[in-house]
């Protein structure tokens, strides 16, 4: 059992699809203030003599985008995660990066993880490539120290060493994506959790990221990786899991999953 | 509380941190460790904010001195001259602007700090990191301004021929009461803005009301003594007569209005930061 990775246990992550109203919004902003601390006081009570959340909430007005969803990854695995739009791939990357919290289940990272859940996570317009490069690193969770040690390499994968006192309002998007994107591929942490990176950017770009994510894999790194391209999680992947409506259709084998995924979705 | 109960726990199995992620349930731990954990984060805010403070503006920092100065200006001008406003035998113009110091800090702070959250969505939506830091920050880089304003009390000081005695040695603790008051409420419409961006419209209108109970344009003297306990609930009134002791040598320190907003200050400070956890929970789904 030591060499688990990320384990999560019957997850799920309801929103509220009601939206609040004029007059109710006023009370429910009151209701928030006042109520807050003894909210938190009643939920202990609730949970001690219902063992629950409490009252079941009408399915009307919620939306289960993660149910009951378990799994287990090893470490040094790569797993694709693929699955139509609004099947909760996204939601679940959320939450193993302690963005979102979940509403029931739970789930365990061991190690240290980094997230990439979009590129130019930070980055600030006025600031230079070079100060971006540093800030955009911490806000990924970098340490001050491993940003020095790897400058080099990012500006040099980011091809911009020329322009890197310019601030970055002034570069073309493909600059910015190639930019933020090396500072995330070089973060160092055990497990990466990444979603849909790869979808921007032209293709030699695209195969310079590929390639360099395939040297992090083979590093012994755990990868978790959120796409649409399933020619990138056949190259990269060698497990797929396949979500539908936040839960898990089939978990295996990168080229059994992907079939099975393109015969429900195109067949 | 056992630590199954918090919401996100940190062990370590076989010398691995380990995190668990949880729902939310009962009262979430401040979770301090973990801030101090990521002081570089908000080391880097804090200078980002200040470097793009003033990018593409005309007169850059000296907007820190300028608002405060022409607001004391005004208030000399009126008040002072006009309507004859007593000042306990303090030039009118510094009487004012000691006391504009510390307001305008509170001011601009209360308004980064409102809309925070809602201005870093793209992180807060991305990565996780404690998001106490994104106030916090707010209330440091306000601090820059405060400098500068505050070496042009200074200034002024000379210009008047009023030196500072032993009494200046307390002013740090003043600042810090103005601190805890800015980042108290700031942590509360942080939080609230989230959800109801109402807050950005009623807070000018706040501050404007919050102006004429605070003594900027007049000395807390002038409100009966049977009400200075009452008057002290504004924390901000505490801050200014403090400022205007600790500097200029009034001679009176400052009492119960003191005590009152001490105390005030310290509640709002501490219910902010439960307050703000509570909430953070949610704001990557809301905001």
């Amino acid at each position: 059992m030591s060499d688990i990775a990320i384990r999560v246990v019957r997850l799920g992550k309801r929103f509220n699809l009601d939206r609040p109203r004029r007059g109710n919004a006023t009370r429910e902003l009151l209701e928030d203030v006042v109520r807050a601390p003894f909210r938190s006081l009643s939920s202990i009570f609730r949970q001690g003599i219902f063992n629950s959340n409490g009252r079941q909430p009408n399915n009307d007005k919620y939306f289960w985008a993660l149910k009951d969803v378990s799994l287990e990854i090893r470490q040094g695995e790569t797993v694709g995660i693929i699955g139509s739009n609004g099947a909760g791939k996204s939601v679940l990357l959320k939450i193993l990066s302690r963005v979102s919290k979940p509403t029931e289940g739970y789930a365990e990272i061991y190690g240290k993880a980094g997230s990439m859940l979009e590129v130019g996570t930070g980055f600030h317009p006025e600031l230079t490539a070079r100060e971006n490069i540093y800030l955009s690193g911490a806000i990924l969770g970098m340490k001050k120290a491993e940003i020095n040690r790897n400058f080099d390499e990012i500006v040099a994968f980011s091809e911009v060493e020329k322009f890197l006192d310019t601030p970055v309002k002034h570069f073309s998007s493909g600059m910015n994506v190639r930019l933020a994107f090396s500072v995330a591929v070089h973060l160092e942490p055990e497990i990466m959790l990444m979603d849909e990176v790869l979808a921007v950017g032209d293709n030699a770009f695209k195969e310079k990221c590929l390639n360099k994510m395939k040297e992090v894999a083979s590093e012994g790194r755990t990868v978790l990786f959120v796409s649409h391209d399933m020619k990138a999680i056949e190259e990269f992947c060698n497990r797929a899991i396949y979500l539908s409506n936040g839960k898990i259709v089939i978990d295996g084998e990168t080229e059994k999953v992907v079939s099975q995924y393109l015969v429900k979705n195109h067949g | 509380m056992s630590i199954k109960e918090r919401t996100t726990t940190a062990n370590f199995y076989e010398g691995k941190p380990v995190i668990t992620i949880r729902p939310p349930k009962g009262l979430v731990p401040l979770e301090l460790r973990d801030l101090w954990e990521y002081r570089d984060l908000l080391y880097l805010f804090v200078w980002r904010d200040i470097k793009v403070r003033y990018k593409q503006t005309i007169v850059g920092t000296s907007w820190a001195i300028i608002q405060p100065f022409i607001a004391m200006i005004v208030l000399s001008l009126f008040f002072g001259k006009l309507a004859k406003m007593p000042s306990e035998g303090i030039p009118y113009p510094i009487f004012a602007y000691s006391a504009l110091v510390p307001w305008t800090y509170l001011v601009n702070v209360l308004s980064q700090s409102s809309n925070s959250v809602v201005s870093n969505r793209a992180v807060v939506t991305r990565v996780y990191f404690p998001r106490l830091i994104i106030p916090m920050t707010t209330v440091l880089t306000g601090l820059m301004d405060f400098a500068m304003a505050f070496a042009m009390l200074l200034g002024m000081m000379l210009f008047y021929g009023i030196l500072p005695t032993a009494a200046i040695l307390t002013l740090p603790f003043f600042l810090l009461l103005g601190i805890a008051t800015a980042l108290g409420l700031g942590l509360w419409l942080a939080a609230l803005n989230v959800k109801y961006r109402d807050i950005g419209f009623t807070l000018p209108f706040l501050t404007q009301v919050w102006f004429f109970v605070t003594p900027i344009a007049y000395p807390s003297s002038l409100v009966p003594e049977r009400w200075q306990a009452i008057y002290g609930l504004n924390p901000m009134a505490g801050v200014v007569e403090g400022f205007r002791w600790a500097l200029l040598g009034k001679t009176e320190a400052p009492g119960m209005i003191l005590a009152v907003s001490v105390l005030v200050a310290v509640c709002l400070l501490i219910g902010g930061l439960y307050f703000f956890r509570h909430k953070e929970d949610t704001f990557a789904d809301v905001v």
